[in-house]
């Protein structure tokens, strides 16, 4: 009895064993379908989904799959250069590019195919190049149009208020105020996400390059120290203010950028800090919201011009994947004229992307007020070692509203490490 | 079990081999390049001597906070995990309390969750509005103890100690668990035929018999304390502001701004004070162990 309980359980030990083996001889005679790898952060992709849906079109097409890798946008850029650097990264992989920050932020001379020959970079806009090239080379695939990004704000709670979209700090002061008495959040911040409260303080920089022309090159050439930027210290100074008068509602620290639809169109906050293209997605899943959405330019520091990135995120394929030229077909799929039309159309915040063959959706007011402004390049497009230290300017604002840190801490820090960044790079303005 | 039965050394051979290779030859490699230079920007290594220690130990003082947090967590969480998980053992061992082994698996079940779940399921629940913590206190009328448990640099570290308490403890009552069967009931009998009382049995009897195993959950909750990371990651990725980060986010933060060397000799502070705090506690912990 005991010896045959020993075979009993000697052939269940053998049993998984002879399936494995069957397995692998399985997988040696049936050649496996194709899977790319495709890591982003949330908001590296459309939240509508349509990059997913044109995947899926594309693996009927072709058997080869998308298998998207999606990660908080707080934890994407430490995570992907983690995996850049350890060679774990996905096929392709979304980052975000402008001209001074891609190459400390994926190296794309040794982790990205160089896609300069192929047919789909010769249709993206120009002025977007520059922002996914390095050393002459183009190494990437980017699709949204640039960035401008207003505060907006419910009409319905202003008229009812009697307020009128500010123009100055005192006027927003005021009418934060105002909102507050009446019982309303007056702005929706959100800092789970990490990156959003920071764009105040760079998204400003034309503004600082007209108060101090040169302001940029001199900040690349290290011939003045960031330090010294009294406006800058001023918006971080009246964002501290904003949040010790409570004009950011209670949970600030724990909102994510995702819930200002619903905070918005339900009346609990009266004003959001968005991308231009916001407010139509807003009308789109709320369309009781139609006509009572209005924008006005960022006023922190008496701001009055608007802000462009054409800079955005943008999709790389790995060099080290075995899947390097899959990735490149796909690409090459994405940008089909049919498929930038798909695109467009099936992401409702979007209102163009920099393919000049794609048509705008670009409304009739949006143009008139983006015309009646003074505009020009956002700070973390146009100075570098900005854009790398981003989400770590968001954590020192974090402390900053949580008294553990001083507006001039935060100076401090940004500007001790673009010293840091400057200095491991051994750019020639800092290294001698 | 047979103490004099003696194996053979060459049986640890194979073992000792995998981990020196895997385990051990890293962390020195490790403790090479926390001498150099090495980062993302550039093939050069350069030896630049005590020079990432000094960064550490003398540079920034944020390096020495999270230090600091990094022994505040571990100590926090060695004691209660403990106390908790003995109380629970105790509790589970008793013949009296129904569905024991349903029990024991309800509070052993989170060890099992990833940490990432567990990370977006407390994120819900500890939001200060909409959450499940604060709303119910608010439906008990107990809204005076609702907190910003994440958001507030006095609750955000605390919040954390919580959550890693609630998924480690029940592991810790299991280990515990195992080694109070172990004790012979007799002693508990013949010490309550002598009039000792609950309290003097436990502090007299299971204690000191319990002292292997206790010294076995001491180092594994030194060792993970020391080394935690993912728990802080997916909680509050350090914040409010820098206020929940340890040692292994000051880590990770390095190797993601391409600082090798820094973040290695960080590693490797960490690598050598788990290695010494690990050998004097099993030789201390050890002596005091009972032999029966």
């Amino acid at each position: 009895m005991k010896s045959s309980k020993c075979h009993i359980m000697a052939i269940m030990l053998l049993i998984p064993f002879l399936m494995f083996a069957n397995g692998q001889n399985e997988k040696k005679s049936n050649s496996k379908p194709t899977v790319i790898t495709f890591g982003s952060h949330q908001s590296g992709l459309p939240s509508s989904g349509i990059v997913q849906e044109i995947a899926k079109e594309y693996e009927k097409e072709t058997g080869i799959k998308i298998e998207f890798q999606i990660v908080p946008d707080a934890q994407w850029r430490d995570l992907l250069k983690v995996k850049l650097n350890a060679g774990e990264a996905p096929d392709i992989f979304c980052a975000d590019a402008d001209p001074f920050s891609l190459y400390d932020r994926i190296r794309p001379d040794i982790n990205c195919v160089d896609v300069t020959n192929e047919e789909f970079t010769s249709r993206m806009d120009k002025s977007v190049l520059p922002g996914i090239s390095y050393n002459g080379s183009v190494y990437g695939i980017t699709f949204p149009g640039p960035k401008i990004w207003y505060y907006f704000y419910n009409k319905e709670i202003f008229n009812n208020l009697g307020l009128e979209a500010p123009t100055s700090y005192a006027e927003f002061k005021a009418v934060s105020q105002k909102i507050k008495d009446a019982g309303i959040t007056p702005v929706y911040e959100a800092l789970q996400n990490g990156w959003h409260q920071v764009l105040p303080l760079f998204e400003t920089g034309p503004y600082y390059e007209e108060l101090e022309p040169g302001l940029y090159d001199k900040l690349n050439n290290n011939k003045m120290n960031v330090r010294k930027l009294a406006k800058l210290e001023e918006i971080i100074t009246q964002l501290n203010e904003f949040a010790q008068l409570g004009f950011y509602g209670d949970d600030f620290m724990s909102n994510s950028v995702e819930g200002d639809f619903e905070a918005i169109a339900n009346g609990e906050a009266a004003m959001v800090l968005e991308g231009y293209g916001w407010g139509q997605q807003l009308m789109q899943d709320y369309p009781e919201m139609k006509g009572k959405l209005g924008f006005f330019v960022m006023p922190w520091g008496d701001n009055q011009t608007i802000g462009i990135n054409p800079g955005s995120n943008a999709y790389f394929a790995n060099k080290r994947s075995e899947n390097a030229q899959a990735a490149l077909d796909f690409f090459a799929y994405l940008a089909k004229p049919e498929n930038l039309e798909k695109r467009l159309a099936g992401d409702p915040q979007a209102l163009n992307i920099c393919w000049p063959e794609a048509s705008s959706k670009m409304p009739p007011e949006y143009s008139a007020y983006y015309d009646a402004h003074k505009k020009g390049n956002v700070m973390q497009y146009g100075v570098k070692y900005i854009d790398t230290q981003w989400m770590d300017v968001g954590q020192d604002l974090e402390a900053m509203y949580v008294g553990a840190m001083t507006p001039a801490d935060v100076m401090d820090s940004i500007s001790r490490r673009r010293d840091e960044q400057a200095t491991i790079q051994k750019d020639p303005a800092w290294v001698k | 079990m047979n103490n004099n039965k003696i194996y053979p050394i060459y049986f640890t051979f194979g073992m000792l081999f995998i981990y020196s290779i895997f385990v051990f030859l890293p962390g020195l490699i490790g403790i090479f390049y926390s001498f150099t230079d090495w980062n993302s920007f550039s093939d050069e290594l350069n030896f630049i001597g005590l020079e990432n220690y000094k960064t550490i130990l003398k540079g920034d003082p944020i390096y020495l906070f999270y230090i600091g947090n990094t022994v505040k967590f571990t100590l926090l969480t060695t004691i209660i995990k403990t106390l908790i998980g003995f109380v629970l053992a105790l509790v589970m061992i008793n013949k009296n309390v129904r569905f024991r082994n349903i029990h024991r698996t309800i509070i052993f079940s989170p060890q099992v969750l990833s940490f990432l779940i567990v990370g977006l399921i407390f994120r819900s629940i500890l939001h200060p509005s909409k959450g499940f913590l604060n709303t119910t206190l608010e439906a008990m009328n107990l809204g005076f103890l609702a907190k910003n448990w994440l958001g507030s640099i006095d609750w955000a570290f605390f919040s954390v100690i919580a959550v890693d308490i609630w998924k480690g403890v029940g592991y810790i009552m299991v280990v515990l668990i195992a080694g109070l069967n172990s004790i012979p009931q007799i002693y508990h009998e013949v010490a309550q035929i002598d009039g000792a009382g609950f309290f003097r049995r436990i502090i007299h009897i299971t204690i000191p018999l319990l002292m292997p195993s206790i010294t076995v959950v001491t180092v594994l909750n030194i060792t993970y304390g020391l080394r935690v990371f993912d728990s802080i990651y997916v909680l509050t990725n350090g914040g409010p502001g820098y206020a929940t980060g340890v040692v292994n986010t000051a880590v990770f933060k390095e190797f993601s701004k391409g600082r090798f060397g820094l973040g290695t000799a960080m590693s490797s502070l960490l690598f050598l004070f788990i290695l010494l705090i690990s050998y004097f506690l099993i030789k201390g912990l050890n002596k005091k162990a009972v032999e029966y």
